[in-house]
């Protein structure tokens, strides 16, 4: 079967360097032939991978410990389920789920325009076929998943313990749709660039699938803090680890370019930097992918050696550099009209928003990569954590919640200053009072105030926004309540997803400002029957229970929890000992409500038979969830603009 | 504003600060012992574990940053403050142990470049923003709302506006 494998990784390779000659010779000479079989090699290439992951999927599921894979990632104690996903706990497999869906990507892409007969639509799926050179080389000749061992152990090494959770069987996935969708935006944007093609028609389906890759990035990174959050028991849910900003990176970018773009439909403006946007969103992802896979940088997340470090980072230059070259080399294709009315504008808000985006990139990527260029330069090790970020970002996203509410009620073109006045003076004033009350509930500091004013802002912006547009749809149409609001929506999918999404964030500013600023922690050893206090919160310790589990020791603190007095039942934080790894797993035990939750972790039990209890209080740390699922419901909406694709289907035939 | 959309929006504000208000006047009345105001925790939080785990010291639960923690807390009911306890610890693991790097030397890149950028970024966008309102032509209407003196150039340009502000009233009604 290894050989199956091995071969099916070859042909594959050889399918993408076909179907990259293939096109390029067709695009050349004109000829349809070579146009169709560059198509269907790119097919092939999915295919294959489609096997190739079978075959490996099989062998972690046997446990056949012949594959030197398998052997270093599952053990017998594992189940199935967690067997499986130990596809991408290593480098091999992570390659190759990113390949799978870098291929299926290619693949969607060649059915949904399969009655294109544009060969500006062949010199996309050229693209495709590039990248997929790239990693169908890595996995056939630098890391295969197929390696072999000669003597098999009787039981393999197992799989990290941290990512024995349900979490971990999505969470890679949703991500990786995420971070490698953005080729399909950037095999557009090159595209454009190669065939020397004017027009912004493919402007609105780029927009459409960095839409579609941005929703499954944000919420991938969502279920990356969740994880975090039950799993790694420090009682936060993002820590500013490089593999966190490294799938953040792409995502603020792409966020960016979902702004501005609206500015080249509309105005035919900042065509070159939407393309740049394009290109910087697409290498974000794959230094992200570098990061998470190269161990370049200590985190949690790096689990493998790099035998791939150098491959990736001549990957990011030469793509980078080729990209940069054909933007130079196609300015005139790219020149805007550029002229506008006032800075005042929407048009003038979404560009200072880019660059705030931009520069929140930019200061995540430094911070990232500084310790290794400080060691470089100076020789002494540094560290660059939460403490950095919070200085440092945490202003540059306010400035951001400040735009988000400004943004929509600025004009396209020119914002008078009566229209200034009429749109900002309740938002203003509903920020203030929101502030207001926030001070004498002991609620204080510069960033708390303008989260609060900023968070109250935007709302208000919003709910402006939707009472506008009923007001303006009162005289045509006769129904009112929510179905007023449900017609309202559906007659502008896009702008109103725009305003559900702008909701779910300011959802998740207050959730991190209440779960940040207003955290309660206590902690003490505790003997049984003392009582540890928090907040409104008793924790009261009845013993200890120990009991075995697949692959692992788990040892439970038994805990009483009451509010107020009244019995919330008991709780049981654990620690969990892996047998494999000899690595101590931290079991969260939560009571969650709307309003806060209540975060309890073991840290052990002590020599003196005390057991040492530590808890959080977070306020508001659910709407941050909630927040997230409002943000991937307002895209799902605003994607399924379907009137809007049609007519413009229609336009296209 | 017609009055219905401000009504909406009063009532509006008027829950928006009341949602604000609730769930900040639960946390008021509680003691700051265990909060972000803890001595020890404003260190720790400062600080990362010096083992491989990485962790911000404050939520780390691994034996060595539990250690370190007890240490902390120690040094403080000695009488020692923050700055000398940050000098043992230094002293002890190297600035790796420090969340944040000290903004001296080298080590200022990582903090003025972010906000340099930024202005730099602010700054650039302004100026292509005025170079493309100052590309826009101004048309210049009399009074009686024909274009400036008559000229076929100004007629031509109102004649502009006109369509495009029908386009955009089309686009509205969409």
């Amino acid at each position: 079967m290894s050989e199956i494998g091995r071969l099916s990784l070859l042909i594959a390779f050889l399918c993408a360097v076909f179907s990259v000659g293939s096109i390029a010779w067709g695009l050349r000479t004109g000829r349809v032939g070579l146009l169709r079989s560059g198509r269907n090699a790119l097919w092939a290439v999915c295919g294959l991978t489609l096997l190739a992951v079978i075959l490996i999927g099989r062998a972690l599921v046997a446990r056949d410990f012949t594959y030197r894979y398998v052997a270093e990632h599952t053990s017998l104690d594992l189940s199935p389920a967690f067997a499986f996903a130990s596809l991408w706990a290593g480098q091999e497999g992570s390659l190759l789920l990113w390949l799978l869906i870098l291929a299926s990507y290619g693949a969607a892409f060649l059915w949904f325009y399969r009655k294109r007969l544009d060969p500006f639509y062949d010199a996309v799926a050229m693209v495709v076929a590039s990248v997929a050179v790239f990693f169908t080389y890595l996995l056939a000749f630098v890391c295969s998943p197929f390696r072999m061992l000669a003597n098999p152990p009787l039981d393999g090494q197992g799989l990290n313990p941290l990512l024995q959770d349900p979490g971990m069987m999505i969470h890679p996935p949703i991500l990786y749709i995420g971070y490698v969708g953005f080729i399909i935006p950037f095999a557009f944007g090159i595209a454009v660039l190669l065939m020397n093609r004017t027009g912004t028609r493919w402007i609105e389906e780029v927009r459409r699938w960095t839409l579609f890759s941005w929703m499954f990035l944000g919420f991938g990174v969502l279920l990356g803090a969740r994880w975090a959050y039950v799993e790694l028991g420090w009682g936060g849910y993002w820590g500013w680890d490089p593999v966190e900003n490294a799938s953040l990176m792409p995502w603020l970018v792409g966020t960016a370019f979902l702004h501005s773009v609206m500015i080249e439909q509309r105005r035919g403006m900042l065509k070159t930097w939407n393309v740049a946007l394009i290109v910087l969103t697409f290498e974000l992802s794959i230094f992200g992918t570098f990061l998470t896979r190269s161990g370049v940088l200590t985190s949690v997340h790096s689990f493998a050696e790099s035998e791939i470090g150098p491959w990736f980072m001549a990957f990011i230059i030469g793509s980078s550099t080729l990209a940069t070259a054909l933007i130079i080399y196609r300015k005139a294709l790219l020149e805007s009209e550029n002229r506008m009315d006032a800075i005042v504008s929407r048009e003038g808000s979404f560009l200072f928003n880019n660059v705030l985006f931009v520069a929140l990139t930019f200061a995540t990527f430094l911070g990232t990569t500084f310790p290794v260029v400080s060691e470089a330069v100076t020789g002494a090790k540094i560290s660059v954590s939460a403490p950095f970020f919070n200085r440092v970002n945490v202003p540059i996203g306010l400035a951001l919640l400040l735009l988000t509410g400004a943004g929509p009620v600025l004009s396209w073109r020119r914002a008078t200053l009566s229209v200034l006045q009429r749109n900002f003076l309740l938002p203003t004033v509903a920020g203030i009072l929101a502030t207001l009350a926030s001070l004498p509930l002991g609620l204080h500091g510069v960033y708390p105030i303008v989260t609060v004013f900023g968070s109250a802002f935007v709302l208000t912006t919003v709910v402006m926004e939707f009472a506008r547009g009923l007001q303006a749809r009162k005289d045509v149409a006769a129904s009112r309540g929510a179905m007023a609001i449900v017609e309202l929506m559906t007659k502008n999918k896009r702008r109103y997803g725009g305003y559900i999404i702008h909701l779910g964030v300011v959802m998740i500013f207050i959730g991190v400002l209440g779960s940040s600023v207003i955290q309660k922690e206590a902690h003490r050893p505790l003997k049984t029957g003392e009582t540890l206090t928090i907040g409104d919160y008793a924790l009261t310790l009845k013993g200890t229970e120990q009991k075995m589990e697949p692959g692992a020791a788990m040892t439970s603190a038994v805990l009483d929890v009451s509010q107020k007095g009244k019995s919330l039942g008991q709780s049981r934080p654990s620690k969990a000992m892996y047998f494999k790894s000899q690595q101590p797993m931290t079991e969260v035990a939560l009571h969650q409500t709307l309003g806060e939750d209540l975060y309890m972790i073991l840290g052990g039990v002590n020599d003196d038979g005390t057991v040492s209890i530590q808890a959080y209080i977070n306020p508001l740390v659910s709407l941050i969830w909630i927040g997230g699922i409002v943000m991937v419901l307002g895209t799902i909406f605003t994607l399924s603009d379907r009137m809007r694709l049609r007519r413009e289907e229609k336009e296209a035939v | 504003m017609t009055s219905g959309p401000r009504r909406a929006a009063i009532a509006a504000l008027l829950a928006l600060a009341a949602a604000a208000a609730f769930p900040l006047s639960a946390r008021a009345n509680e003691s700051a012992a265990g909060s972000k105001e803890d001595p020890a925790r404003a260190i720790t939080s400062q600080l990362i574990c010096p083992c491989s785990c990485g962790e911000v010291l404050s939520g780390c639960t691994c034996e060595v940053g539990i250690g370190l923690k007890g240490y902390v807390d120690k040094e403080l009911k000695a009488g020692k403050d923050k700055e000398a306890i940050e000098a043992s610890l230094i002293a002890k693991y190297g600035e790796v142990i420090l969340g944040a790097p000290k903004a001296k030397g080298f080590n200022l890149v990582v903090w003025v470049a972010p906000f340099a950028a930024t202005i730099l970024g602010f700054g650039i966008a302004t100026m292509f923003l005025t170079r493309w309102v100052r590309r826009k032509r101004v048309v210049a209407v009399g009074p009686d709302g024909a274009a400036g003196a008559g000229t076929p150039g100004a007629k031509a340009a109102l004649d502009q506006l006109r369509a495009r502000a029908e386009a955009e009233l089309r686009e509205m009604k969409e």
